[in-house]
């Protein structure tokens, strides 16, 4: 039997209302049925659900019927729903994902929320909410970021906490030689002991872990634990080589990548010539762009591995999210 | 006992990050899956791409151009 258009068109408005009173039902429209996993010609009416269920598992009365008048009924599983959100606008509850900034830098991304001595704090780069050791605890940090058009003070979400002082290099490029002298000859080696790896790294006193800081939210309903288009943090995993890998960022939202590279010693450029050496950092192929700096980095699980801060053409560069946790005394 | 390729990489890390257009220095794997030395470049400097060695302590060494690094 052939299906025409606007036959189907006057069922469904006929019926629309009373599909989606169902459970599940997020969707109603007109389609080409599917039938094992092939288009088929057949015209039909296509009920997107959050979940397929089977019918035993379903009250009798939510149970989508096979037809309507003659025209099938094709069930589509395509989760919830949501309105495309705008990262750069300002959102209350703030999830990890979306524009942030201290109120003199450009802007950034809200990481995800961490706890310090039971009080809740928002994570990011201290680039982005410490403006480059720039800034003092206390200063405001706007919902979004300044460049998103964050308001002094309306758009006010937090206030700076802490950061982990960057250490720049003190002859940005032009002499590569003496700079690599330099730290060799620099005696002063830090320790650090990361929890998770029960193991010492020992780097010096020109070279950083981690690009890092926590603001206090003016009011926790303010901010929410989700990640945006990702959901709850799970727990930590240690990052490593293969590992599949997802973040959320202000400026390209949600993409995939994977752990290239392990142990990698990064030379990163800070604004105008100036250089800061990174050890033990992770690297990704191009899954961000600028202002998705604070992005969380994720596992296919939703575990935490890192912190994204950097990147080139060609990479993208990421803290160990243990090394975040251990500089500033973090917890999930 | 030979050293592993974590200890390779730190002894040469800071040496071959002193040579003009060398950004990072990293472990990853090569297409076959074998560990390698990964050395970035922010351009590809005849000079240095010379200079760098194609294998250290009998680990191979694999140069790519990855441009600038940037905070962002």
């Amino acid at each position: 039997m052939d299906i025409d258009l606007a036959s189907i068109r006057e069922v469904l408005k006929d019926n629309r209302l009373k599909l989606l009173a169902r459970a599940n039902v997020v969707a109603t429209g007109i389609g080409y049925k599917i039938t094992k996993k092939q288009k088929t010609s057949t015209l039909c009416i296509v009920c997107s659900v959050t979940k397929k269920l089977s019918a035993s598992d379903l009250s009798k009365r939510d149970v989508l019927p096979p037809d309507i008048n003659g025209i099938p009924i094709d069930v589509v599983e395509t989760g919830l729903i949501r309105a495309l959100v705008d990262r750069t606008k300002r959102i209350r509850p703030a999830p990890g994902g979306v524009s942030i900034g201290h109120r003199d830098i450009t802007a950034g991304t809200l990481g995800c929320l961490v706890k310090k001595n039971g009080q809740t704090f928002i994570l990011s780069n201290n680039h982005v909410l410490a403006n480059s050791n720039e800034g003092v605890a206390g200063e405001y940090i706007l919902q979004p970021g300044p460049y998103d058009g964050g308001n002094f003070p309306l758009d006010g979400i937090a206030k700076l906490h802490e950061f982990v002082p960057i250490v720049f290099s003190e002859v940005p490029g032009e002499c590569g030689v003496a700079r690599g002298v330099a730290s060799l000859l620099s005696g002063a080696a830090k320790s650090v002991r990361s929890k998770s790896r029960f193991q010492a790294i020992s780097i010096l006193a020109e070279e950083n872990l981690v690009d890092a800081a926590i603001a206090l939210p003016f009011d926790e309903k303010d901010v929410s634990p989700e990640i945006l288009e990702i959901g709850t943090i799970q727990d930590l995993i240690q990052g490593d080589l293969g590992m599949a890998i997802k973040k959320s960022g202000r400026t390209t939202a949600v993409t995939t990548g994977e752990i290239l590279q392990v142990d990698v010693t990064v030379d990163v450029q800070y604004g105008a010539g100036q250089i800061a050496r990174f050890v033990d950092q992770l690297m990704a192929g191009e899954m961000s762009a600028g202002g998705d700096s604070g992005s969380t980095v994720l596992d296919n699980n939703n575990n935490l591995t890192g912190l994204l801060f950097a990147g080139s053409d060609t990479t993208t560069i990421i803290n160990r999210i243990e090394n975040v946790f251990s500089a500033l005394g973090l917890s999930l | 006992m030979s050293p592993s390729i974590q200890e390779v990489k730190e002894k040469h890390a800071r040496r071959l990050l002193a040579m003009r257009g060398v950004v990072s220095v990293g472990i990853g794997r090569d297409p076959e899956g074998k560990s390698v030395i990964i050395v970035g470049l922010d351009s590809p400097y005849p000079k240095t791409l010379k200079k760098l060695p194609k294998e250290l302590d009998g680990y191979p060494v694999r140069v790519e151009t990855i441009g600038p690094v940037k905070a962002y």
